[in-house]
């Protein structure tokens, strides 16, 4: 499981596309941690301190997670079925080990990204937010179960980029939407996207979601038992 | 003691059963020849064994000897599916370093080496996947199947791409590898190969296997074809003809000569029967050819092998 997840880790690292994203991630950061300490003193009025930088962070998180983790990993798992490299892994290890290693190697990789952004604005902020770290680390987790199981589910990489893609600006638009509208639909909807417990002002409330990777993590494992290679 | 056991496997796809409740053994030690047309299923029961594919019903054992946990299992087995594909960014040497890794396997790197000059990859250690041949390939294929040193080996077309000192190179590890005691179950559409290396055949049609046993097992059973060439005395024509009649009780495809006498027989106690006719005829038999059946003779004449031949 370890080799499968340091091997994924590793090619999402090498990624052209990763690096890009990388560098999109923390060029806002740093841009938007520059905009907030330029709004310092309204914002320590306001009693948001130097968790605007953070907060700042969070956003970008919130806005664009979704995309870069789908956009990066919609391919996770079918990838190797379509190009028939499980063949070999399948007969060396288990079907578990295969998928939770290529779930632990993309979620290495979010967490390496997010901890290098939050290091980045230790220096404007004097300190580092643990709490925001853990909670846009669920957030991200929430989309890494996502991709783990729209990439089981759907066999054809091709078909995986286009709904990973779709789903990302979904899951954002209707996950904003829904905290503004009264619209019944929604809300139910809201319930199944992390932007519903991420609109509470508790930050506990962050920590129920750590139930849908493990779902999303359990019903691929069910799929992925039972699927022929 | 059997090395692969099955019971009642069967494959079923939609409403069609490509696997048709096969109960097959292969012994401790051999080398196993599958054989079977495209489509016959042969793939399928492979991928069945290997943990590719899940059973539709029915169930196997593989290396009883070895205990029930299944990763145990997966560290004694080796197998080269029927269509390699590798990673584009790794070498060969980082393959097999990757493999053994997920085996839990502490490989030295010149272990890897050397299997990799094993299979004639000496030039291409470094070099990435995705330059490689479609020979290549099968060749870091079979060192990725070796690189646990298994106990059983499923071989699915080793040498189908493969340039011909390739071909006589990997039949020499083949029979190496099994002078050591591995199991090697091995698929080909080389029905020469198939003859040449193996210990035991075979040969599945439409879901089922037809026959099964060794060469000799198979001539055995094969025997209702026997062609037999009689060289003998220069003979009448009215003899000729008389005798093409009457030997028609004794065979098939009967073809009388004034020197030659062509014709099939079902077993080998015919042709003794025919050599009496011919000393109570006075013809003198100079020499009797019998032609054995080949394995390509054998498998045409299996099942739907036979309508499509």
């Amino acid at each position: 499981m370890l080799t499968i997840s340091l091997k994924e880790f590793k090619n999402l690292f090498q990624s052209i596309r990763s690096i890009i994203i990388i560098c999109i991630l923390f060029g806002v950061t740093l841009g938007a941690a520059k905009i907030v300490s330029n709004f310092q003193g309204q914002l320590d009025q306001l009693g948001l301190g130097n968790n605007a930088y953070a907060t700042g962070a969070m956003i970008i998180v919130l806005l664009a997670g979704p995309l870069f983790v789908l956009s990066l990993s919609h391919n996770v798992i079918n990838q190797e079925l379509s190009s028939r490299t499980i063949r070999f892994i399948a007969t060396k290890t288990t079907r578990f080990n295969f998928v939770t290693g290529k779930m632990l190697g993309v979620t290495l990789f979010w967490i390496t990204c997010l901890l290098i952004a939050f290091l980045l604005i230790i220096p404007f902020s004097k300190a580092f937010f643990f709490l925001e770290f853990a909670q846009t680390f669920i957030f991200i987790l929430y989309f890494v179960g996502l991709s783990i199981l729209l990439s089981t589910l759907i066999p054809k990489p091709s078909l995986t980029m286009f709904i990973g893609v779709s789903s990302a600006v979904a899951f954002t638009v209707l996950g904003f939407w829904s905290m503004a509208t009264d619209n019944i639909f929604l809300k139910i909807f809201s319930f199944i996207t992390p932007y519903f417990y991420y609109s509470h002002a508790e930050a506990y409330m962050a920590f129920p979601v750590l139930l849908f990777p493990i779902i999303f993590l359990a019903i691929s494992l069910f799929v992925f038992k039972r699927r022929d290679l | 003691m059997y090395a692969v056991e099955t019971y009642q496997l069967s494959k079923v796809y939609g409403d069609k059963k490509v696997v048709n409740e096969i109960n097959l053994q292969v012994k401790k030690g051999s080398i196993f020849g599958f054989l079977g047309k495209n489509g016959a299923g042969k793939s399928t029961f492979i991928n069945m064994i290997t943990g590719l594919t899940n059973p539709t019903s029915g169930s196997y054992t593989l290396l009883p000897d070895q205990g029930s946990s299944a990763d145990k299992l997966r560290s004694r087995i080796g197998v080269l599916p029927d269509y390699s594909t590798f990673y584009d960014d790794l070498t060969a040497l980082g393959h097999l370093k990757y493999f053994s890794r997920i085996l839990g396997l502490k490989v030295s790197k010149s272990h890897m080496e050397d299997l990799l000059k094993k299979v004639g990859l000496e030039d291409a250690i470094n070099q990435k996947a995705k330059k490689f041949s479609f020979g290549m390939k099968k060749k870091l294929g079979l060192a990725q199947a070796l690189i646990n040193e298994p106990d059983l080996l499923f071989l699915d077309e080793p040498t189908s791409g493969v340039d011909a000192n390739a071909i006589l190179n990997i039949h020499e590890i083949i029979q190496d590898i099994a002078a050591q005691g591995t199991t090697i179950f091995l698929t080909s559409h080389n029905l020469d190969e198939v003859e040449k290396l193996c210990d035991e055949i075979a040969i599945m049609d439409q879901g089922t296997i037809k026959t099964q046993g060794t060469m000799a097992q198979l001539r055995h059973d094969y025997q209702s074809n026997i062609t037999v060439h009689i060289k003998h005395s220069e003979i009448q024509a009215d003899v000729e003809t008389s005798l093409n009649q009457e030997l028609k009780a004794y065979g098939s495809d009967v073809e009388v000569s004034s020197k030659h006498t062509d014709l099939v027989v079902s077993s080998e106690q015919t042709i003794a029967a025919i050599n009496r006719l011919y000393l109570k005829k006075d013809i003198d038999i100079f020499r009797i050819e019998v032609n054995e059946p080949t394995l390509e003779e054998i498998f045409l004449s299996t099942g739907e092998n036979k309508q499509s031949a």
